[in-house]
């Protein structure tokens, strides 16, 4: 009898990540896309892959290949990866390096691409830079019907998971946060003025930010002159005296402020001043200064929205425990879209066999329809060939999908098939569930 | 067009019941979303049938009864349904949010179920006197009435939202809502074409009243609304001239409402006007 058992997937992955591997070792193996093209080639042509992709990220290395003939595929892509980036990499099986196989290597990079493996739960950018892989190796050729197949599920899955649970909720950073909140109040920030007081690191990081935001206009104040001129230059910001915050204060949306003074540098006199000049509008306030630059009672004022390195803190952890909770949700998504993949690959197996099924009747109908032609008027042999077509088409219908069906969902397809064969005639041994996969109708079905 | 009037009333709840459905599907999918996916569509476009439905039915009992649908407390309950949604969905199409429907649209299906629930067995008992003038006067005012339903309810929402930032609270709700400047924007302009249409009503009212040889100022109901206009007035003023924006604003247009809703429940229930539907 013909093995019909769901053929094996043959897929396997070796990669290391932040969670097997410092940042120097990540930091190492990061691929440019010319050396993902060598990699795919070698894999290709040296481990005999018929299907290959790549995942290369500052988080994580990840090589997924189908149909390799490697007894250690971990050795292989370590030495591959020390020979591509010419240097010696001492990455360990096991230790640096982990390898799944077969299902465990699918449910992987479905939790990979929902951000389930990133280093900040359900950060978005991997779902891009999964995409961005899967089309290189579509490029380079190295992506096969069935990785092709997969990566569209994969990709479907993660974008299930963003907008059906809150896996992506939330601002999962100080700075993000403290931009997130100034958007939540003002709305576009493209027109909205912003006043940086400090010129340190903290400034710099939230001037980035706010520029990602779409901020073009900064002022920036700072003790020092010649520090805060040289920051205002590289950020394209006015720089202003600090004796001068009361007077540019009215001006501004959005104050920033991390410096190391003692006390506080913008007083609850100075905001309630300042607010009277700008009729109320909404002044938004980012303290993230340790001790506080700017006042907390300046938080009462109505219209005045301050809020400091505790209260950004406190909105991260509190959105970092949301998406926690979705965890299981977005699993079952996964669960679900990986039991549709599989279900796929199984009804493979059965495709040669309906494809002979369906042959075998197209050709008895084109021999009788050839002993018949003479009967025919010249005019009606098309409508003659139509129509024997159509016959077939509607007889065949129901057996073959049922034959379809019992495969995918694990029934007793082997037996079902074994009959058909037996009683039309066909062919044994050609179920190895990979011809079907690259054909044409094939690729139109997904 | 008498035989589309049953037909109509029925069908109007089970449109908003499902434009409310499908309203609550875009508030519990992520913002991102909304707007590309196919579900999304579908909230925008039953209100949009709802409405173009609950004109015609409009059309067809004015058609029948050869007047404005607007005579019994139910008429006026069906038409400030109809006005909440248009106005809605105007707000919506101006401001490209989805997110706030599902806190307007419970209300517009609870009126027109009462609306259609009792509206047809009412009826009509004080045939309108000038129909032309009347007829604007009334729709004015339940247009304007619509406007500051929908003007309050971003009020509200502006309040709560107000609170969760004050408090650093990043809530299923904050995420859904728009910006608070967006929120106040949404609040002032529905309240400001509100004012509008209401000084409408009231200068139609006082002249449909004198033409029809009534006396408007000696209506109670005529000084509560002007009262109410006034406050209306002052809020949307201070927070264009005086700088009272936030909580303030809102609050000062809720009290307006408030006092417009009150002007209603007085005349109907306290004193004897032209205006009581009874």
């Amino acid at each position: 009898m013909t093995q019909l058992a769901p053929g094996p997937l043959d897929l396997v992955c070796v990669g290391l990540s932040h969670h097997t591997s410092p940042l120097e070792v990540r930091d190492a193996v990061i691929l440019s896309d010319d050396e993902v093209a060598r990699a795919l080639d070698a894999l290709r042509g040296r481990a005999g892959a018929a299907e290959a992709m790549i995942l290369s990220t500052c988080n994580r290395t990840e090589i997924y290949a189908r149909g390799t003939r490697l007894p250690d595929p971990a050795t292989f892509v370590a030495s591959l990866l020390a020979e591509i980036k010419g240097v010696e990499l001492h990455l360990q099986a096991g230790k640096h390096l982990y390898t799944l196989r077969e299902e465990a290597s699918i449910r992987h990079l479905f939790r990979v691409a929902c951000g389930l493996e990133s280093m900040v739960l359900g950060e978005p950018q991997i779902l891009g830079q999964v995409k961005g892989a899967s089309e290189l190796a579509s490029r380079l050729g190295s992506a096969g019907p069935v990785t092709e197949r997969l990566l569209d599920t994969v990709l479907r899955s993660a974008k299930r998971a963003r907008s059906e649970t809150g896996i992506g909720r939330g601002p999962v950073s100080i700075a993000y946060a403290g931009v997130s909140l100034a958007t939540k109040v003002l709305g576009d920030l493209g027109a909205k003025r912003v006043l940086l007081i400090g010129a340190g690191e903290m400034s710099s990081l939230a001037a980035t930010h706010l520029k990602d935001a779409g901020v073009t206009q900064f002022m920036v104040a700072n003790r020092g002159r010649e520090r805060g001129e040289a920051f205002a230059e590289q950020h394209g910001a006015r720089y202003v005296s600090l004796e001068a915050l009361p007077v540019v204060l009215p001006g501004a949306d959005v104050v920033v402020s991390a410096t190391h003074a003692p006390t506080a540098v913008i007083t609850e006199a100075m905001v309630r001043a300042a607010m009277k000049i700008r009729r109320n509008r909404p002044l938004f306030c980012l303290d993230l200064a340790v001790p506080r630059d700017i006042d907390p009672h300046v938080a009462r004022l109505e219209n005045v929205f301050l809020h400091d390195l505790d209260a950004l803190g406190q909105i991260v952890a509190q959105s970092l425990a949301q998406r926690r909770a979705e965890i299981p949700r977005v699993e079952a998504i996964l669960e679900e879209e990986l039991a549709r993949f599989l279900r796929w690959h199984r009804s493979l197996a059965v495709k040669p066999t309906v494809t002979a099924f369906r042959s075998h009747f197209e050709k008895v109908a084109a021999e009788e329809l050839e002993r018949h032609r003479g009967r025919f008027r010249p005019e009606d042999v098309a409508a003659a060939e139509s129509l024997a077509h159509g016959i077939i088409q509607k007889l065949l219908h129901h057996p073959t999908t049922r034959l379809r069906d019992a495969e995918a969902d694990g029934l007793d397809g082997a037996a079902r098939l074994e009959t058909v064969r037996d009683l039309f005639g066909i062919e044994n041994g050609t179920d190895d569930g990979d011809e079907g996969a690259g054909s044409d109708a094939d690729r139109n079905t997904r | 067009m008498r035989f589309l009037v049953p037909l109509l009333i029925t069908t109007l709840p089970v449109l908003y019941a499902l434009s409310v459905a499908a309203y609550a599907r875009i508030y519990n999918t992520e913002p991102a979303d909304t707007g590309d996916q196919t579900s999304h569509r579908v909230g925008p476009r039953v209100l949009r049938v709802a409405v173009l439905l609950h004109l015609l039915y409009l059309i067809a009992r004015g058609w029948t009864e050869g007047h404005l649908p607007l005579a019994s407390v139910y008429d006026f309950l069906s038409a400030t349904a109809l006005a909440l949604a248009a106005v809605y969905l105007y707000v919506e199409m101006r401001q490209r949010i989805r997110t706030t429907g599902i806190f307007v649209l419970p209300l517009v299906l609870l009126i027109q179920l009462i609306a259609s629930a009792y509206g047809s067995t009412v009826p009509l008992t004080k045939p309108p006197i000038n129909p032309f003038w009347f007829e604007l006067h009334t729709l004015a005012a339940v247009l304007g009435y619509g406007a500051f339903f929908v003007s309050a309810i971003y009020g509200i929402l502006f309040l709560f939202l107000y609170r969760e930032i004050k408090g650093n609270r990043i809530s299923f709700f904050f995420t859904r809502m728009p910006p608070l400047e967006s929120l106040a924007r949404m609040n002032v302009s529905a309240a400001s074409a509100g004012l509008v249409l209401l000084a409408l009503a009231i200068l139609m009212g006082i002249g449909w009243g004198k033409a029809a040889g009534l006396h408007p100022f000696s209506d109670p109901k005529t000084w509560l609304t002007i009262a109410a206009w006034c406050l209306l007035g002052f809020a949307v003023v201070a927070y264009h001239r005086l700088g009272w924006r936030g909580p303030r604003a809102v609050y000062a247009s809720l009290a307006g409402l408030t006092t417009l809703l009150l002007s209603r429940v007085v005349t109907d229930l306290f004193v004897r006007s032209f205006h009581t539907f009874r």
